[in-house]
């Protein structure tokens, strides 16, 4: 269906040239991630966007599990088990590196009446025993965990350990293999748990949503966030243990060692001097277990690793909040003023609705809240502490490889697809069992550059939000849910495409402010990040929290109103616009920008 | 002599005395029971009409030029019109209105006032339709007030109100009570409604303002700033400051408003801040919660004052064009609206 010029219009995905020296990338990923010509009539006619939420940036070749694992997941309970009755899965294609998604419609009534009987038996179950299924997923989700901690990948001797010989220990080659597939089936059963209560979850919210704005037409989402938002939220947990981190640095006296600019391993070295820094660092061992499982960044790139790994996030952290401690300034989170105001927002509401209307609203804010605490903690126990660790664990056989001349480095394993990893490490066990010259060392070094090379250049283009048609309207109740892409949203982008100095997003923390722009595009610009800056980023993630405490708004490529920016900008009182398809390829650092989080507005004002 | 049976202070009215003296006058008296500011003033009852029109003899002419007409006919209802109004412009106020108007007038201290009609019936929406509702401003000294007092009257029997209340069965004889206020020199004024009437949302307030006194805002002169306040966190929602071009302003020697251009500089400024929206949200809520019902409010901010003294709520009354919220459909239960998200039921198009 081609879109009436009034709504504007997207590329074709087939126009999109190969930026210049970056000819072969398709190589990078699987056949079917491609906009290739035998689908092109079919393909055309969809409408994709870019995935900018979860793929901020091109894709690492092994990273791409993080795509077909999570919309196997996904689609697996959308459409074959839920069967959720106008909407099957994501399918993807890549361009550029960059990662475009498109929903499968059901469009056959029949179809859909017959989905919807398996739908409400099977969803009305999850909902009627929430509380129970949920308690249960955490039990797995924790065994997940523990599984993954304890997977080993064995080393390759010059002659097997003795327990191959005198008792029933497996060989080596049959351990590495086992070992790979065991963590390439612990990320599928990760993600078949991410998924699992995801699009319910958000569903309820949703639902509760739309009913707020059928009665109450002008309620802005913030508010209706507000009202379900839960109150001790894992999330925040690893922000909060930092800031009780703090408070016992200043009351015992060891402030003097955060000072700016210090690495954290300077800071731990003129701790462990005196007595009362080795009482703290006690007792921030205790913390980092699970708290510093905190992923950098939104976690679906191996690059994105945790607080463990790269404690100079934590660290410029805690060296804030000493420095706002003996400012005298209150660094504590107002979780009673949020619990009040949560409160107090709903009854309001409650009491302005006719009392039908109150019913529903009602019942759906406490189903909300029952299903929110998933909502919020699948993202650290999923994204960040699950995926941060197993990142590891495949560095672990990036280390095998390079003992064996296969790479340079441990991370450039993830330079290879994970099907490529694990025919490297097929001719590695090889050889390394017939005493024969692997091929490896002199095959794969050259590719892993030549990638290298082309992530940085294709890091260097914009792509655009969509491509392919305009739709008429979006109706793919993931799509909404999740990445927050509806009708009205897709139309925006469409006008805009032209550019323009104004971006529309989603008003998702209210106030105007003014200020130079800070564009943020991957994890490792954090720490360029300037006292009073404007945070322009395609999506933040918990781990971000920090440097809230010194941007003055943030604005979002997607996301929508119950997105992690949206919400932490709300507990700092910042304005934020969330959604606005193009803002980290529109703005350049350093130039003046306003940012409306009332009207959903961001202006390039130089 | 002043028996005191024509006029009664402003403050001593409530809904009841509506028959007596008119709808936007037991409006204000309840306004001011409600412990919201109204600038005082006192009511004109409608036996003071009816005494105007025995003295003058005028009751023979009405009767006879009103049953002349008939409804769709628009020239024998101007003609109707024409005679009776230039008849009552010229008949006097009898002694005993006057009287009690100069002695009311002059316990208010002999203020610049505002001199509005107070139409008899519920309908006041149809009775601003049809005309009935003139307001005279900045109206000074005794006897200008009773000349806006008869003014008021002789609009009962503009084309509009005669054509009005032709259509509708014959009913009493037409009659109108009178309001004189003590006249707010306004900085800025407008109209809220204690409701998105626009969308239907209860959860909202809903204001117009611009510079100057109310004729402008009312009378669609200029676009006025406008806002959407939340009632429950107090957030402006929306708000657009629209360029004003236009104000009235009580004439500086003289009597009446003027219609003068903004200057250049003040055209774009917002014209009210966080503290003026505070103020009035605080009287929305009141004004709601005393009435019980969405109502539409005339207000205006006095030159030189400070809040919230310098708040005035001129005219209240209920909201009846708003459109409904959606909502939901009235069966659903939680689970069927949450199934119905992931399109269980939908009908697809």
């Amino acid at each position: 269906m081609a879109a009436p010029s009034a709504v504007g219009s997207f590329p074709s995905p087939y126009e999109i040239e190969t930026p210049p020296g970056c000819e072969g990338w398709e190589d990078m990923y699987p056949y079917y991630g491609r906009f290739d010509e035998e689908r092109r009539e079919a393909d055309e006619q969809r409408f994709w966007f870019w995935n900018s939420m979860h793929f901020p940036v091109p894709m690492p070749a092994f990273d791409a599990i993080c795509i077909d694992t999570a919309y196997q997941a996904l689609g697996s309970w959308q459409n074959r088990v839920f069967a959720v009755p106008p909407a099957m899965g994501i399918d993807w294609r890549c361009i550029n590196g960059y990662i475009y998604i498109s929903g499968n419609p059901v469009l056959d009534p029949e179809k859909i009446a017959e989905r919807a009987g398996h739908f409400e038996k099977r969803a009305g179950y999850y909902y009627e025993n929430w509380d129970e299924l949920y308690a249960k997923w955490r039990t797995k989700m924790d065994a997940l965990i523990v599984e993954l901690g304890e997977l080993s990948v064995p080393q390759l001797g010059e002659y097997e350990p003795d327990e191959v010989a005198f008792g029933d220990q497996e060989t080596s080659y049959v351990a590495v293999l086992d070992a790979y597939r065991t963590a390439l089936r612990l990320a599928d059963v990760m993600w078949q748990h991410h998924f699992e209560f995801l699009l319910l979850g958000y569903g309820a919210y949703m639902t509760f949503a739309e009913l707020c704005k059928a009665n109450l037409p002008d309620i802005p989402d913030q508010h209706i966030a507000q009202m379900v938002a839960g109150l001790d939220v894992l999330l925040f947990r690893p922000d909060t243990e930092l800031r009780r981190l703090a408070r016992l640095a200043v009351d015992s006296g060891v402030d003097a060692a955060f000072v700016e600019g210090r690495s954290p391993d300077e800071i731990d070295a003129e701790l462990a001097r005196s007595e009362a820094g080795c009482a703290w660092l006690a007792e921030l061992e205790t913390v980092k277990e699970p708290w510093f499982h905190m992923a950098t960044g939104d976690g679906l790139y191996h690059t994105y690793t945790s607080w463990l790994d790269d404690p100079r996030i934590p660290y410029a952290s805690l060296i804030g909040y000493v420095r706002a401690l003996k400012a005298g300034e209150n660094i504590e989170r107002p979780s009673d003023h949020i619990a009040q105001e949560r409160d107090r927002l709903a009854a309001e509401y409650a009491a302005l609705l006719g009392d039908e209307a109150r019913a529903g609203f009602e019942q759906l804010l406490a189903l909300s809240r029952t299903v929110f605490p998933y909502v919020e903690e699948h993202k650290f126990l999923c994204d960040y502490w699950f995926l941060t660790s197993w990142w590891n664990k495949i560095r672990e056989f990036g280390d095998l490889l390079v003992a064996h001349g296969f790479f340079e480095n441990r991370d450039d394993i993830f330079q290879l697809s994970r099907l490529e990893v694990y025919s490297a490490l097929d001719e590695l066990l090889l050889t390394w069992a017939t005493g024969g010259q692997p091929r490896g060392p002199k095959y794969w070094p050259p590719i892993v550059t030549r990638r290298k090379e082309l992530l940085a250049r294709l890091g260097e283009w914009t792509p655009p939000p969509a491509v392919g048609a305009v739709p008429e309207a979006v109706l793919d109740p993931a799509l909404i849910m999740l990445w927050g892409v509806t009708t009205q949203r897709v139309h925006a982008w469409a006008r805009e495409q032209e550019g323009g100095s104004e971006l529309t997003g989603t008003a998702a923390s209210p106030g105007v402010v003014e200020g130079p722009a800070r564009v943020v595009k991957t994890v490792g610009e954090i720490g360029d990040v300037r006292e009073g800056e404007i945070l322009v980023c395609s999506i933040t993630s918990p781990a971000w929290a920090p440097i809230f405490s010194k941007i003055r708004a943030a604005v979002t490529d997607i996301g929508g109103v119950m997105s992690h920016a949206a919400i932490v900008c709300r507990e700092y009182a910042l304005p934020a616009v969330v959604g606005t398809g193009r803002a980290t390829s529109s703005i350049k650092t350093g130039q003046l920008i306003r940012v409306d989080g009332t009207a959903g507005t961001v202006t390039i004002l130089e | 002599m002043s028996d005191g049976s024509h006029t009664r202070r402003l403050a001593e009215l409530r809904h009841a005395d509506s028959g007596s003296f008119g709808g936007k006058s037991s409006t204000l008296g309840e306004l001011i029971a409600g412990g919201i500011p109204v600038p005082p003033g006192f009511a004109v009852s409608t036996s003071a009409f009816r005494a105007f029109v025995d003295e003058a003899g005028l009751a023979g002419k009405i009767a006879a030029e009103t049953a002349r007409i008939s409804p769709g006919d628009v020239e024998s209802v101007g003609a109707a019109s024409h005679a009776i109004s230039e008849a009552m412009r010229f008949a006097p106020v009898p002694d005993a209105v006057r009287d009690e108007v100069a002695q009311r007038y002059a316990e208010l201290g002999e203020p610049p006032v505002a001199v509005r009609s107070s139409a008899l019936g519920e309908d006041s929406q149809n009775a601003t339709f049809a005309g009935q509702q003139e307001t005279y401003l900045w109206v000074r000294g005794a006897d200008h007030v009773c000349d806006a007092v008869r003014d008021c009257w002789v609009s009962l029997f503009s084309s509009p109100a005669i054509a009005y209340r032709a259509r509708l069965a014959a009913g009493e004889e037409p009659a109108m009570g009178v309001a004189v206020q003590l006249m707010v020199d306004a900085e800025v004024s407008g109209v809220l409604f204690t409701c998105n009437p626009v969308s239907g949302d209860p959860s909202m307030v809903a204001v117009n303002a611009s510079w100057g006194l109310g004729l402008a805002v009312v009378g669609g002169e200029v676009t006025p700033d406008d806002y959407l306040v939340s009632k429950v966190t107090r957030e402006v929602v929306r708000g657009h400051v629209h360029t004003k071009e236009v104000e009235y302003v009580p004439d500086a020697g003289g009597r009446g408003a003027v219609r003068v251009e903004v200057p250049e500089q003040r055209r774009e400024v917002p014209c009210l801040a966080a503290a003026e929206l505070d103020a009035l949200m605080d009287v929305a809520e009141r004004i709601e919660r005393y009435f019980g019902s969405h109502q539409d409010v005339e207000w205006a901010i006095a030159r030189g004052g400070e809040l919230p003294a310098s708040l005035f709520v001129v005219q209240s009354r209920p909201v009846t064009a708003m459109k409904r919220p959606a909502g939901t459909p009235a069966a659903a239960s939680a689970m069927a609206l949450v199934m119905s998200a992931f399109g269980v039921g939908e009908r697809k198009g």
